[in-house]
């Protein structure tokens, strides 16, 4: 396990390219700015020394194109707008949201954004921004989007062919399958909600399944593209569910794991049956965030960002075992 | 039977005979109007410069005939005018199909009473048919999704391909309450416009107020909203409205009031010359009437989390509290509208209350009513679609409004209600049903309605072959061979599967339309004497008929 103290606060998003390891690049979304490793997560910089900042520019959510490097376009969510680089993170480009500035909590890039070139920024008080041209010019589509608090934003694996996006808000939860220029209500209690986190199985297109985690409801999860909701898990105390991550483990079958609280947990049936993950469970800082580059097939890198600053890699465990 | 023999009084078969003659006259007007090959009708324009105007259009075609000159075949005129005025405000489409069901229903209907049927029993039995024709039409029905989908409906209500990729995106966007406007425009062709946010057509109340003159108009960012109806009449009436904004550091602060006297303008506009410290705007309530007034009142408090103010209520803003002005991210207003982005309203309330909205829309049947609620609806959908309309001259353009209006409205009904296989597939389809019906039929009339109706779904699909010049029957026998949802393609001139092709028809005006030819006919069947009121006028009134929603 390699761990690295950047700085003191805490880390708030994590994005890697698959080759990370091999000469690739990480970055760590922070308080204090955005830092980037090239050795695996070993020695961490600040990512934008180019724009030579004088404050620090808190940075709350890094997206990456799913291009393989060096085509790779990295998107940093920022207060008041969102900064994207084509060569790694070395320089940036400042693309600003309408005034007054909001927080961009979460970016969505479009499977297919070779082609479409479509990016989707979600943010805590405006709605969803959506970029056609690469994260050069954005514009608020909130059409039908009736809470702008928007905490969660999940793109659909088959958005090619099914436009289809999910948000997660204050009150609930709102679909678009027009590619984001539309929203419409998604059946959630409003009582469950906020919905801080959400994921769609790899095989949505197929299943239809999608899973939200709330603040202090716990996990649900819908096998009918939302139509209907179950709750199916609930953590101990008061666990919201900041982060969910989805992922073939390359046997056919998907992994969900879970930031609740302060623990990471896995789940191998769709969210109903849980189990800690084993490097998490002996952390001496509350993870905060976690990544994994390369899927979720074990032994494959993990990474966990942490409360103290520290971003940690693990090896993701044997599921069978 | 009877004599015709008075002037003022019409008895059978007299009445039959006029009923008939003008309904056939007004029918046969519309008839070459339907499908995507239509025949143009012109009408002589009396008012102006004399250029007939060119319709496609049946609805409209029944608004401009409002007289014929023999006026027992009048009353037949106008009965089924008044059926297709209310069709086409209420679906924006199907008029034809209704005109040759009803001309279809009716005069086979007329055939049977002559020949000794019962007119009222065969009235209820048509009426029963007719339910039976819209729940098959309703098991039918598909839901429409995309924009691809939604265009090829509009296509088949306006023939317009521009127009229906337009609408198409438009409305899977705004969505079915959505709001669009549709507006003339000076350019040649069709562009459109989203605007972001919710917006009301009431401007500034002072053009003082107006903070960029390059566009017209001023903004503020995270603004405190006073939501009122009062009028602030003296400057005391607005002193505590800025003393209470200013007190809790609120600077940037907009005030929706009906009016503001020149005395407290005067200090609204002392109060805003340093914009960089404190910024007021102040906008008209928008709204006509007190119900309006008060719809808006409920709704920008919802929006914004405020408390609204209203005269009516004896409230003044001596009273005011900081917790009672609502919040938004941004509020712009020009001389004509003002507008709210981000209204900082509880959204879990703001959906409660549209969803309330919606059931009440669901629920009314007063077309008036629906028509403002979806307004009010789409409003507080948060943004709002405007198509301009454009062309080489003031007639190409107004023409071009009018079949995007009427599009807009069929569209939004298939958003709702789905859509159905076109070309009258949909009806033609309806007939094995029917034959069951009439298998079982217990008496006379009951085989007569069934046989009837049998022959009449298969009627708009004959208008619409004859009209692009096919042999009727040969088309119908064609579809009929193709088996379940074929229908025949005029444009193609084969037999083709109708949804498969592409050739939809928003159902909500396809089971209007089947529904309102069938039951007015049959209403119609059982009018014996006509009687001409002694102070007829010498021209019938243009007023529209009621705006009832008839289903």
């Amino acid at each position: 396990m390699a761990e690295n103290r950047i700085e003191q606060d805490s880390v708030y998003g994590l994005a890697a390219t698959p080759d990370f390891l091999e000469g690739g690049r990480c970055f760590a979304a922070r308080a204090s700015g955005l830092y980037v490793s090239s050795d695996g997560g070993r020695t961490w910089r600040d990512a934008y020394r180019s724009l030579a900042l004088k404050t620090p520019l808190t940075t709350v959510t890094v997206a990456l194109s799913p291009q393989p490097a060096p085509e790779t376009t990295v998107f940093a969510g920022a207060l008041g707008g969102v900064l994207r680089s084509t060569d790694s993170g070395e320089n940036w480009l400042t693309a600003t949201l309408p005034t007054p500035p909001p927080y961009v909590v979460a970016i969505a890039v479009s499977p297919e954004y070779e082609s479409d070139g479509l990016v989707f920024a979600a943010t805590m008080e405006d709605g969803v921004f959506r970029s056609w041209d690469r994260g050069a010019s954005w514009a608020a589509w909130n059409f039908g989007l009736l809470d702008l608090n928007v905490y969660a934003l999940a793109i659909s694996p088959d958005f090619g062919r099914d436009e289809t996006l999910y948000v997660g808000t204050e009150s609930g939860i709102f679909s678009s399958t027009n590619g984001g220029r539309a929203w419409r209500e998604v059946p959630f209690a409003m009582e469950a909600a906020p919905v801080l986190s959400l994921a769609l199985s790899p095989g949505y297109a197929a299943d239809g399944i999608l899973l939200a985690g709330t603040e202090a409801s716990g996990l649900f999860r819908s096998a009918d593209r939302g139509a209907s909701w179950q709750r199916v898990y609930e953590w101990d105390g008061d666990s919201a569910v900041n982060q969910l991550v989805v992922a073939n483990t390359g046997s056919g079958s998907w992994v969900l794991m879970a930031l609740a609280g302060t623990s990471v947990s896995y789940s191998r049936d769709g969210g109903s049956h849980w189990r800690s993950l084993p490097a998490a469970a002996s952390l001496d800082a509350a993870p905060t965030c976690i990544c994994a580059p390369q899927g979720l097939a074990a032994g494959e890198p993990l990474l966990l960002g942490l409360e103290d600053g520290r971003v940690i890699l693990a090896e993701i465990p044997d599921w069978q075992a | 039977m009877r004599p015709t023999n008075s002037r003022r009084l019409v008895f059978q078969p007299g009445s039959y005979a006029s009923l008939q003659s003008g309904a056939n006259q007004i029918v046969n007007a519309i008839r070459p109007t339907l499908g995507p090959l239509p025949r143009v009708v012109a009408i002589d324009r009396i008012l102006d410069t004399r250029i007939p105007e060119l319709l496609d259009n049946g609805g409209t075609i029944a608004k401009r005939i409002i007289q014929l000159r023999d006026m027992h075949a009048d009353v037949g005129a106008m009965y089924v005018r008044d059926c297709l005025w209310q069709l086409q405000d209420q679906e924006g489409d199907g008029t034809a199909t209704a005109a040759v069901i009803f001309q279809s229903v009716f005069n086979q209907g007329v055939r049977h009473v002559a020949g000794g049927y019962n007119a009222r029993r065969l009235q209820t039995y048509l009426e029963e048919g007719a339910r039976l024709v819209l729940a098959e039409l309703t098991r039918m029905t598909a839901a429409v999704n995309g924009k691809e989908r939604l265009a090829q409906a509009a296509y088949t209500v306006c023939q317009d391909a521009e127009l229906s990729d337009l609408l198409g995106e438009i409305f899977d966007i705004v969505g079915e309450y959505g709001r669009l406007e549709i507006r003339e425009d000076s350019g040649r062709g069709l562009e459109r416009e989203y605007v972001e946010g919710m917006y009301w057509e009431k401007g500034l109340l002072s053009r003082e107020l107006i903070a960029d003159w390059t566009r017209v108009r001023s903004e503020l960012e995270d603004a405190a909203v006073f939501i009122s109806d009062l009028s602030l009449r003296e400057p005391e009436d607005l002193l505590p409205i800025l003393v209470c904004a200013l007190k809790n550091e609120r600077r940037r602060l907009l005030i929706i009031a009906n009016e503001i006297s020149d005395s407290a303008m005067s200090l609204l506009l002392a109060n805003n010359r340093k914009p960089e410290e404190f910024q007021v705007l102040a906008v008209h309530t928008p709204g006509h009437g007190a119900e309006e007034q008060a719809w808006f009142l409920t709704d920008a408090a919802i929006l914004c989390g405020g408390r609204p103010y209203i005269r009516e209520a004896g409230d003044h803003p001596r009273g005011l509290r900081p917790e009672h002005f609502g919040r938004a991210r941004r509020v712009w207003a020009s001389r004509e509208n003002f507008g709210i982005i981000g209204g900082r309203g509880d959204p879990r309330m703001l959906r409660r209350h549209i969803a309330e909205l919606q059931q009440t829309f669901e629920d009314s049947l007063d077309v008036v009513y629906r028509s403002k609620l979806e307004k009010r609806i789409g409003k507080l959908l948060g943004g709002s679609a405007t198509l301009r309309i454009g062309g080489v001259s003031e007639h190409e353009i107004e023409e071009r409004k009018e079949r995007a209006e009427r599009t807009a409205l069929a569209v939004r009904g298939a958003l709702r209600e789905g859509a159905l296989p076109g070309g009258g597939a949909a009806l033609l389809a309806c007939r094995p049903a029917l034959h069951e019906r009439l298998r079982q039929a217990a008496d006379d009339e009951e085989a007569a309605a069934y046989r009837i109706l049998i022959d009449t779904v298969a009627e708009p699909m004959r208008a619409l072959a004859a009209n692009a010049g096919y042999n009727p029957a040969l088309a119908v026998g064609e579809a009929e061979a193709g088996g379940t949802g074929f229908g025949f393609d005029v444009l193609r001139g084969e037999a083709v599967h109708m949804t498969e092709a592409g050739i939809l028809d928003p159902a909500s005006v396809q089971k209007a339309a089947a529904v309102t030819g069938i039951t007015s006919a049959a209403l119609a069947l059982t009018i014996d004497v006509l009687v001409h009121r002694p102070d007829q006028p010498a021209r019938a009134s243009v007023r529209p008929p009621s705006k009832r929603k008839r289903l």
